[in-house]
C-alpha cells in the first residue's frame, strides 16, 4: 500500500497563511482554506494519522479565525448606510463601473428543451431499433447466348387478329362484356391494347353514347 | 427521463423576460416530493446536477430578487462571452448601483427623487427611463416609484458585488 503524508507540506502551507494574515498581507476571507481539509481527507491513513492529527489541529485553528473574521465582516455588511456612505464619497462612474466588473452573468436558457420535447427523445430513443438490412446475392438467371431479349413466339399482329377472331360474333355488345370471361388482369390489359388498335384500325367500332362495340 | 433531464429543463426555462428557471417549491412538486425532509432533497439534486454541469461551464444560482433558481455560465466562460450590457456607458452602470443601493437601502423600492438625490448627476430620469427599456427597472412616473426587475439578480452577482463595495469601504 502506497503511504502518502503530507502533513509537512500542509504544516507549511498553513504558517505561511498564518505569517501572512499576521502581517496585514491578506485577509482570510481571501484565503480558500478546502484544499486543506480536502487534502487531508483524501490522504489520511493508519499510517500518518498521528502527523495529520496535529495538522488537522492547525487547519481547524485557522478556520475558525476565519469564521470569526466572517462574523465582524457581516455585521459590517449588515449596515446599509455603508453603501450610502460609500456614493456619498461621490465616486466617478468609471470608479462603479469597474465594481461592476466580474460580477456579470450570463444565464444559460434552452427554450427548445421543453418535456414536451424530452419525452418526445426519450421515447425515440428507447424505440427498439429494427435488425439492419441484409444483402442477399440475387440468383444469377440462364441466358440464351445469343439473345440479350426473349421475344414473344407469337407476333403483335397475329395475336391482335386472333382477339379480334375471338370478339367478332359477339358484337355488337356493351364494351364491359369483351371483358366478362377473363380474370386475370395481364390479360384483361393484352386485350384491351388490342382492342385500341382494333378500333384505331376501323375494324371495330365504338359508340360512346351507348358504350356499344359494333363492326 | 430522470430529476437530472427534469432540473435541466425547469433550470433553463426562460418564464419571461426578466425571470428565467423555477422556485425551489415548484422543482420539489415538478419531481413530485413529498417527503418530510424536502429541503435536504432539493440541496441534494442541486449539489448532483451542479456537479455534472461544472464539467461543462455552467454553474446553479439563486436570484435573491425573486427567489428563482437558474443555471449560469461559470464566471470563466462569461468573461469570454463579454456579458456587460454596460461597456463603453459608464453613467448608466452608475445609475444602476445608485438605484440599486437606493433599493436596497429602502426594503426593495424607492424614489425617482431619491435616486437623483444620491447620484446628484443631471439626466438621471433619461438613465432610469433607458435602464427601463433594458428591463433593468420598473419606474412609475405618476407615483414617484422605482424598483428593480430580477433581471438584476440574473445578470449581476448581487453577493459578490456588495462584498466589492464592503472591501471597498473597508479599505
Amino acid at each position: 500500500m502506497e503511504i502518502n503524508d503530507f502533513s509537512e507540506e500542509l504544516n507549511k502551507k498553513i504558517e505561511c497563511i498564518k505569517t501572512k494574515v499576521l502581517s496585514g498581507e491578506i485577509s482570510l476571507l481571501d484565503i480558500e482554506l478546502a484544499s486543506i481539509f480536502e487534502n487531508l481527507k483524501d490522504s489520511l491513513n493508519i499510517y500518518n494519522i498521528n502527523n495529520y492529527s496535529i495538522t488537522y489541529k492547525s487547519a481547524f485553528q485557522l478556520l475558525s479565525q476565519k469564521f470569526e473574521e466572517l462574523k465582524i465582516f457581516l455585521s459590517y455588511l449588515d449596515n446599509k448606510d455603508k453603501f450610502l456612505a460609500f456614493l456619498k464619497t461621490n465616486p466617478k462612474d468609471t470608479e462603479i463601473f469597474q465594481l461592476f466588473e466580474d460580477c456579470w452573468r450570463n444565464p444559460f436558457t434552452i427554450d427548445v428543451l421543453s418535456l414536451k420535447f424530452l419525452k418526445y427523445s426519450t421515447d425515440r430513443l428507447a424505440t427498439k431499433k429494427e435488425e439492419p438490412l441484409v444483402f442477399k446475392p440475387i440468383d444469377k438467371m440462364e441466358i440464351k447466348e445469343n439473345f440479350l431479349l426473349e421475344l414473344p413466339s407469337e407476333r403483335f399482329t397475329e395475336k391482335m387478329l386472333a382477339f379480334y377472331e375471338k370478339i367478332k360474333n359477339r358484337l355488337p355488345c356493351l364494351y364491359d362484356e369483351i371483358y366478362e370471361d377473363e380474370h386475370d388482369q395481364l390479360r384483361v390489359f393484352e386485350n384491351f391494347v388490342f382492342l385500341l388498335h382494333l378500333l384505331q384500325l376501323g375494324k371495330i367500332k365504338y359508340q360512346k353514347e351507348t358504350n356499344f362495340l359494333y363492326l | 427521463m430522470n430529476e437530472l433531464t427534469v432540473l435541466m429543463h425547469l433550470l433553463s426555462k426562460r418564464v419571461n423576460v426578466s425571470q428565467i428557471g423555477s422556485t425551489q417549491e415548484e422543482i420539489l412538486n415538478a419531481l413530485n416530493v413529498k417527503d418530510k425532509n424536502r429541503a435536504i432533497y432539493f440541496q441534494n439534486i442541486i449539489r448532483n446536477l451542479s456537479n455534472y454541469l461544472e464539467l461543462l461551464g455552467l454553474e446553479i444560482r439563486f436570484n435573491p430578487l425573486n427567489s428563482y433558481w437558474y443555471i449560469s455560465f461559470d464566471p470563466e466562460t462569461t468573461e469570454l462571452l463579454s456579458s456587460n450590457p454596460f461597456e463603453g456607458n459608464p453613467r448608466l452602470a452608475a445609475t444602476l448601483f445608485s438605484t440599486l443601493i437606493s433599493c436596497f437601502t429602502s426594503s426593495g423600492e424607492t424614489t425617482i427623487q431619491k435616486v437623483k438625490e444620491i447620484r446628484k448627476k443631471k439626466g438621471v430620469l433619461e438613465d432610469l427611463k433607458e435602464l427601463k427599456h433594458m428591463g433593468f427597472v420598473n419606474l412609475e412616473r405618476n407615483l414617484n416609484k422605482v424598483s428593480l426587475t430580477p433581471l438584476v439578480g440574473y445578470l449581476v452577482d448581487l453577493e459578490k458585488l456588495f462584498l466589492k463595495i464592503a472591501l471597498k469601504l473597508k479599505d
